[in-house]
């Protein structure tokens, strides 16, 4: 007994030594002095970029820096966040969340201009309001667009068929041209195929309603704008499937479990397809895709970014402009169904396939267009938090029955309050 | 306050329940099974496919893919590297937690020295204050002294938890009497004479629940590892284990595959070492009066 | 030998009553022989503050720092990359007209009870029970404990499958009987249930162990004095049981109370699945409990100012809480 508790003890100390000693190998590429070094980290997200080309990365860029990954689980911004505020242990490279882009903005000096590097030659490539996006107001840029997220309408082409209702993208693209005709649409879809939902839950409808436009939540001169008509048309919009009886109301993790069943469409970004077929395996073939009801919208899509702390800008420069030039952007779509914001890629073989789960549809027919045509519209640091009450609210009336009225002066009260705490007037 | 002679302990106890034992045993079943049935599941969920899972009324009896979803755990995430690392933090930590907090509170318990009450009293505070709260802080800590993405990084806040502190010096205070710890100074042991050859014996039982504690915790603990681990060639497995539900969708029968993956070792070596743990425990603390 | 240390620090102690939670035993009384290091200052203590040194050292960087750093953010505006802006009290009068903040503090107290109550009372009767049994001791003390020793995420995760409204196993069993689907996850009242019953679940056996070692430490001789006196089981626990084991049953409210008020990573994962929505804490951020707000308020607003004050309100919440406690309990033991 004695015996092996001193064992045990000596093992302990035995480890700690040796873990002790790996790490501080392994840790020691601190903060270099020159900044030619021969080592790069990349941080990104399990399927931020196609695995495939950044393999073929290290490869092809192993003459002259050696390039590490790091694939980063949980809370990605949190983690960039906290490394960036001490400053060591910096990737050299890294991945930011198209959600999370506008709040690193105001931060910009912790990122290097990517237009002192090249960027400026290259930006005509990518989209205008993606690259636009990632920009401060005084020009620098931090953001390089991987992907982007244009939204569609998916629709259950069987389901369709069924109630004598046109399956054809075109058709139904016509008959739900406008949100109005879209829930009309359902209206009658739900008549002759009971126990079916238009949408799976009324937020899905307010986030794309509020993409639909050119103004959010706060407007350039850092002034709270979320009480204004234009939220309010898209408040009152997504009301009306709960009011006709169109709404699934799911709100947690049994949409897995209806996607496959009860929802006759659904509203999402291109990368929406991919949680579909994989939720869903057994549609495959009877899903369709076509034009969003009032125009197309952008969910998602993230950059690539290079702290100040980057250890050789012009390697790393190199680097990212590499895995994110048109061919290669084209291949991300194969391989994560990343959707690339380098319009040149939409002619590429590896976009302009038939998609089986699709029918063999041609997806990138609609998806193409629709990226070409998203608005424009400026995004405050602040207004994801902002937004995050209507959202709230939006569930309150699924949930709990609230009276849409008071759920809308519950929001708007309580948006006002976070965007002063967030220093918007 | 007359003491009692204690020579043969609980007997009177058990003559006085028996009748009733068949009630106590149903009952103790019963809770058995509600707290095992959760590793069951997991299992039927892992040896399933997410399909399986997804189907109304799910699957009830094991399916055939276990090896298929282990396989796709072992090709999402480096398993075993993670595992490793984490058996190194916990085992390290769970020593140093084991012997910082017994001296700790066995002077606490047993010793009056200028400060003590406050002393405590500010413990016993802080205990109550979250810990993500010190996240941040602790984390441009970690950088000056230039042990981020390392894992030595785990093993300090965790020693930092004054619950080790809380319950040894009540088991002490209770468990190793004044008289024995009088008995040996007059025979000429200093403090740590009396720390090491004394109480250390006594309190052993009090000390196995700490160190499972301590151990769990740190096997468990997440989101300090997440922020602090950002050489990904150092993470826990909890880290690890966070990389198979990102995305979009959630392969639920790979996930539970790794859960039980990771769930099974913990399991085994607490239940090997409990044995000797929790009936020392109990018999321990009769000793000890 | 001696009195029995556990009925000793339960009965000698009308002048150990403080209200404080450090009680202490009456000071060491130096033995008869010693010399009596009577008022040489603190370096006579040397020993004793070596020994606590270790921990105090990693307490005061890894918990005294950042607990006192948080409190001067709770004063800033800081984005946690930028410039610290001080802002006086402003975080705080947000945070008294701020709805979300008193809905997650009603939140966190229901859970708090709803998990407290039936672990503490639960532990309490399996370890009574344990204590009578003589066989299959081992076998049941590991297997009731056992939920302790999981990750609490995959235990969320593992919930989150079983209350499923739609294809969750519960749903499932109570649709074989003839009732129609509970919406477990999205009505704000079971939401808060299925969160306890988790907390239930996994600290049940924890508690059973602790007090299963202050049982086993009360001597048999007391019971056989109460059965002479005619005393049946159930006036035996309460009226013997139940005073000796106070201490301990305190122990273990205090423990419960830090633990259940801090519940966080319980919802967190029961609906962090929804990443288009921002929402932490389900439907109605019914399982918004304080912690997870102020999560959400530091790390995904990027308001750490706000974030910090949430915490040190919640504190001063909670030690309020922990007083009134412990004088209803002190209470008890007078009468």
């Amino acid at each position: 007994m004695d015996l092996s508790r001193r064992g045990f003890l000596q093992a302990a100390a035995l480890t700690a030594a040796a873990s002790g000693l790996t790490v501080a190998c392994g840790g020691s590429s601190g903060s270099g002095g020159t900044k030619n070094g021969k080592d790069l980290t990349l941080w990104y997200w399990g399927g931020a970029l196609s695995d495939k080309v950044v393999a073929e990365a290290k490869t092809h860029f192993s003459s002259s820096v050696k390039l590490t990954t790091a694939s980063i689980g949980g809370d990605f911004k949190q983690k960039l966040t906290t490394t960036l505020a001490a400053g060591t242990s910096v990737p050299d490279i890294t991945g930011i969340k198209g959600e999370d882009i506008a709040s690193f903005l105001p931060n910009a000096a912790r990122f290097l201009d990517l237009n002192d590097l090249g960027f400026k030659k290259l930006s005509s490539q990518y989209l205008d309001w993606k690259t636009k996006l990632a920009q401060t107001e005084d020009g620098r840029q931090i953001g390089f667009p991987i992907d982007i997220g244009p939204t569609a309408l998916f629709y259950r082409a069987d389901l369709f068929d069924k109630a004598g209702l046109p399956t054809d993208p075109d058709k139904v693209a016509a008959r739900a041209k406008s949100w109005e005709d879209y829930f009309a649409l359902g209206t009658e879809l739900k008549k002759k195929v009971p126990g079916t939902y238009l949408v799976n839950n009324i937020s899905s409808v307010f986030t794309q309603a509020v993409g639909q436009g050119t103004k959010r939540f706060i407007d350039k001169n850092n002034h709270f704008i979320g009480d204004q008509d234009h939220i309010r048309a898209a408040w009152t919009t997504a009301i009306r499937p709960y009011t006709l009886g169109l709404d699934a109301k799911i709100n947690d993790n049994t949409w897995n479990a209806a996607i496959g069943k009860s929802l006759s469409t659904e509203l999402g970004a291109a990368w929406h397809a991919l949680d579909i077929e994989q939720a869903a395996p057994g549609t495959k073939g009877k899903w369709r895709v076509c034009a969003m009801p009032g125009g197309p919208a952008n969910q998602g899509g993230s950059y690539l970014a290079l702290p100040k702390q980057c250890r050789n800008p012009e390697e790393a420069f190199k680097i990212i402009s590499w895995i994110l030039s048109p061919a290669n952007d084209a291949r991300g779509f194969t391989d994560a169904a990343i959707f690339p914001a380098a319009p040149a890629a939409y002619a590429m073989p590896a976009m302009t396939g038939p998609d089986a789960f699709f029918g063999g549809q041609k997806i990138i027919e609609v998806f193409g267009p629709a990226a070409k045509a998203i608005p424009v519209s400026y995004e405050a640091p602040a207004d994801a938090a902002v937004m995050a009450p209507y959202m709230t609210e939006l569930t309150n009336i699924e949930a709990k029955g609230k009276k849409p009225d008071d759920a809308w002066k519950d929001a708007v009260s309580q948006a006002k309050q976070i965007a002063r705490r967030q220093g918007v007037s | 306050m007359t003491a009692t002679d204690t020579t043969r302990p609980a007997t009177g106890a058990r003559r006085l329940r028996r009748p009733k034992g068949l009630t106590a045993h149903i009952i103790l079943i019963l809770a058995v099974v509600i707290s095992v049935f959760p590793f069951l599941w997991t299992i039927v969920m892992a040896t399933n496919t997410t399909r399986d899972i997804y189907k109304s009324p799910p699957k009830l009896t094991f399916g055939s893919h276990l090896l298929e979803n282990i396989r796709h755990v072992l090709h999402t995430i480096d398993f075993f590297g993670s595992m490793f690392n984490t058996v190194v933090v916990a085992s390290v930590t769970t020593v140093l937690v084991l012997f910082v907090d017994s001296l700790a509170a066995f002077t606490f318990a047993k010793f009056d020295f200028p400060g003590r009450k406050v002393l405590f009293g500010v413990l016993l505070g802080f205990m109550m204050l979250p810990l993500q709260l010190a996240v941040l802080p602790q984390f441009i800590l970690m950088s000056k002294i230039g042990w981020v993405g390392m894992l030595k990084a785990l093993t300090l806040p965790a020693l930092a938890n004054a619950f080790g502190i809380f319950w040894l010096r009540q088991y002490i205070e209770n468990g190793v009497p004044d008289e024995l710890l009088d008995a040996a100074r007059i025979d000429g042991a200093g403090f740590f004479r009396q720390y090491w050859n004394i109480a250390l014996p006594m309190i052993r039982p009090a000390m196995s629940f700490l160190a499972i504690y301590a151990f769990v915790n740190a096997w468990n603990d997440y989101i300090w590892p997440l922020v602090v681990l950002t050489n990904p060639d150092h993470v826990t497995l909890q880290v690890e284990l966070a990389q198979l539900y990102v995305g979009h969708t959630t392969d639920y029968s790979m996930v539970m595959a790794g859960v039980l993956m990771a769930a099974v070792p913990l399991v085994v070596v607490f239940t090997i070492f409990a044995r000797g743990f929790i009936a020392g425990a109990t018999e321990g603390a009769v000793q000890g009066s | 030998m001696s009195s029995p240390p556990v009925t000793g620090s339960a009965e000698v102690s009308p002048r150990l009553g403080g209200p404080g939670p450090a009680r202490f035993r009456p000071r060491r009384t130096p033995p008869a022989g010693a010399v009596r290091p009577r008022r040489r200052g603190l370096l006579s203590h040397w020993r004793q503050y070596l020994a606590i040194s270790p921990f105090f050292l990693v307490f005061l960087a890894f918990s005294f720092f950042p607990v006192f750093y948080s409190l001067y953010l709770a004063f800033q505006r800081w984005d946690g990359l930028g410039d610290m802006q001080f802002v006086g009290l402003q975080q705080f009068r947000f945070l008294w007209s701020d709805p979300v903040f008193w809905l997650s503090i009603r939140n966190t107290l229901v859970i708090w009870v709803l998990s407290t109550v039936p672990t503490l009372f639960g532990a309490l009767v399996l370890a009574t029970l344990l204590h009578s049994v003589r066989r299959f001791k081992g076998f049941y003390r590991i297997a009731l404990y056992v939920p302790n020793v999981t990750s609490i995420v995959a235990v969320s995760i593992f919930f989150g499958a079983v209350f499923s409204n739609n294809f969750g196993l519960v749903n499932a069993i109570l649709g074989t009987v003839g009732i129609s689907p509970v919406p477990w996850m999205s009505n704000p009242w079971l939401i808060k249930v299925v969160i306890a019953l988790l907390m239930t679940w996994m600290w049940t056996g924890y508690n059973m162990i602790i007090y299963l070692a202050g049982l086993q430490a009360i001597p048999g001789q007391i019971y056989e004095a109460a059965k002479i006196d005619g005393a049946g089981p159930v006036r035996t626990f309460f009226q013997i049981t139940l005073p000796i084991m106070r201490p301990i049953i305190l122990f273990t409210v205090v423990i419960s109370t830090i633990n259940g008020l801090q519940s966080f990573s319980e919802p967190q994962v029961l609906f962090a699945n929804n990443a288009a929505n921002a929402n932490l804490g389900g439907p109605g951020q019914a399982g918004l409990t304080t912690l997870l707000y102020f999560y959400q308020s530091a790390f995904l607003n990027n308001d750490y100012g706000y974030g910090a004050a949430i915490v040190w309100a919640f504190f001063v919440l909670i030690m309020v809480l922990v007083v009134v406690n412990w004088r209803i309990v002190q209470r008890g033991r007078k009468s």
